[in-house]
């Protein structure tokens, strides 16, 4: 019984009724062409390798997934925490592979609006400057689409965030307003974050809501630098009631 | 009958085994793995540029990202480059450097030793100042280290026309192609579940609050404000690409497709969501996820 031939690669190549070069002839593919020393051969793993290798790839996925599993927005588990924490972070987080690549790019919710921040004097200074003290510290312009701006957004929505956490609470405004305090030349600063959040759909021709997520005032006395938080204006202006009011309810 | 079983299961074994070395160590040449190289490159220092106009006011002696800062931000096991940079002429000496790698390996100068520092560097930059960081940032260091396994200087370099001897196809390049095409994936993928955990991406206003934003590079919110059905088409759209990104690169007959697709879909995703380096990183994987000629023409069909 005649043997099926699985034509190879050169067959393929070979228009349909061509025929066949004869001895001597140019190479037509990679293999017989480093056969004869013309075209080099393709570098292969050496078998012995290939083990060690896809344990080694093996190992890297699981990483990966634990990675993507244990970084979430809606937190992990005790089990895949530790077991990437303790496997998989010593080597992955110095080359900045423990990512959770968890991209929502908006929940519609206001923090996912744009972000901005605002250095203002304060105290006894306070309304004598207001946004950029100096060269030194550029904040971006509103409408900047730069991503340089965009860097400032994420800056200023990560005070906002951090707000939320016990250890990262104050750090980043604090921090901000020190860094600005030679560029302001004052040592009391009002540090401001100011969202621009977009109408709901169902009123999309309303102009964005600007409000304000984070509002605290830095300031700098004897070399050490104190964090005020400052409430919300309506927390702390008082309520008239009109007709209680010296001549009202007229 | 027990034989039999054992027998196919062996086959199956030995089927999984072939496929798994196709997958990740079939010679390449270097030419599909050369072009991510350099728009990596020039994406990287495109990105450092938008570091370099505050990078005293951020990182410097007296910047707002201070080791006290960085404490409450970063991981016990983080380390950075820059944390040895006490003055501002170290710091910039670094940065630069860094940058002077990254141009190297978008030209292709010394791409073997270029490559991984390079990669050094980003993640160097990263970890200063994590809470800086955005999505393209975290691709692109994806990318970078990937272009350490593989032979990415034997084509569209200056180390190619430098070279006496022709490049040949390697399974470096294998490795680094098809750990790009994983990572593509996985990215698409974890994008999808972060999104499905939201109202907005099921009600279809998903596109609405993305455009709406002032950082959105294309205004679509007249379109999108005056047609509901567009919305939610947009909102769906992004959805079902990401989708079939991820699922698609791994089927020999959806791949070339959707990577085609994925080359123009994942800028303009970029643009609407005020990510538009995210979407250039994202096509760059696109990119390398493309079937490869060269490498059916060595070593077999590739998944």
């Amino acid at each position: 019984m005649a043997r099926h031939h699985t034509p190879d690669r050169d067959d393929r190549r070979r228009p349909p009724g061509a025929p066949m070069p004869p001895e001597g002839c140019a190479p037509t593919g990679p293999e017989e062409g480093a056969a004869r020393g013309l075209v080099p051969a393709a570098e292969a793993l050496p078998e012995a390798l290939r083990g060690p290798a896809s344990l080694l790839l093996g190992l890297y996925v699981v990483g990966l997934v634990l990675c993507v599993a244990g970084n979430t927005a809606s937190g992990t588990s005790l089990l895949i925490g530790t077991v990437k924490d303790r496997l998989f972070a010593p080597w992955m987080v110095p080359l900045w592979l423990d990512l959770g690549h968890d991209t929502r790019l908006t929940y519609g919710l206001p923090e996912d609006a744009d972000h901005h921040l605002e250095i203002r004097l304060a105290g006894k200074q306070a309304g004598k400057g207001v946004g950029q003290p100096t060269a030194a510290l550029r904040l971006p312009a509103q409408g900047d689409h730069s991503e340089r701006a965009t860097r400032w957004r994420r800056l200023a929505a990560a005070a906002v965030l951090a707000e939320e956490d016990a250890e990262q609470a104050g750090v980043l405004p604090a921090a901000i307003g020190a860094g600005a305090f030679a560029a302001a030349g004052a040592d009391d600063l009002e540090i401001r974050v100011v969202r621009s959040v977009p109408p709901d759909y169902a009123s999309a021709r309303s102009p964005r809501i600007t409000e304000t997520a984070l509002e605290v005032r830095v300031r700098r006395r004897d070399g050490e630098v104190h964090l005020i938080p400052m409430p919300p204006a309506e927390e702390v202006a008082p309520l008239i009631d009109a007709a209680s009011a010296p001549g009202g309810g007229n | 009958m027990g034989q039999r079983s054992s027998s196919s299961v062996g086959v199956l074994a030995a089927a999984a085994a072939g496929t798994w070395d196709r997958f990740w160590f079939t010679p390449t040449t270097a030419g599909r793995l050369a072009v991510v190289r350099a728009l990596a490159g020039l994406l990287g220092i495109l990105l450092a540029w938008s570091w370099a106009g505050d990078l005293d006011a951020w990182f410097g002696p007296d910047g707002i990202v201070s080791p006290q800062v960085l404490g409450a931000w970063r991981s016990p096991t983080a380390l950075s480059l820059f944390d040895v940079a006490r003055s501002s002429a170290v710091l910039w000496a670094l940065f630069l450097v860094g940058v002077g790698l990254l141009g190297m390996l978008a030209v292709g100068v010394w791409t073997p030793i270029a490559a991984p520092l390079a990669a050094l560097f980003w993640a160097s930059l990263l970890h200063r100042g994590p809470m800086l960081v955005g999505p393209a940032d975290d691709v692109l260091a994806v990318i970078l280290w990937c272009l350490v396994v593989g032979r990415s200087g034997d084509a569209f370099s200056v180390d190619r026309r430098l070279a006496a001897a022709e490049a040949r196809a390697s399974w470096r390049n294998g490795l680094a192609l098809a750990l790009l095409r994983l990572h593509a994936s996985v990215i698409a993928a974890a994008a999808v579940v972060a999104q499905l955990k939201a109202d907005v991406w099921w009600n279809g206003t998903a596109a609405w609050w993305l455009a709406a934003r002032e950082s959105t590079r294309i205004d679509l919110t007249g379109l999108l404000a005056g047609s509901e059905i567009a919305t939610n088409f947009v909102t769906h759209g992004i959805v079902l690409f990401e989708i079939a990104f991820a699922v698609g690169v791994w089927n020999r007959w959806t791949r070339g497709p959707v990577a085609r697709a994925a080359l123009v879909a994942w800028p303009l995703i970029g643009l609407v969501a005020g990510e538009p380096m995210w979407g250039a990183a994202m096509a760059i994987l696109a990119w390398a996820c493309l079937p490869d000629d060269s490498a059916a023409g060595t070593a077999g069909p590739p998944l």
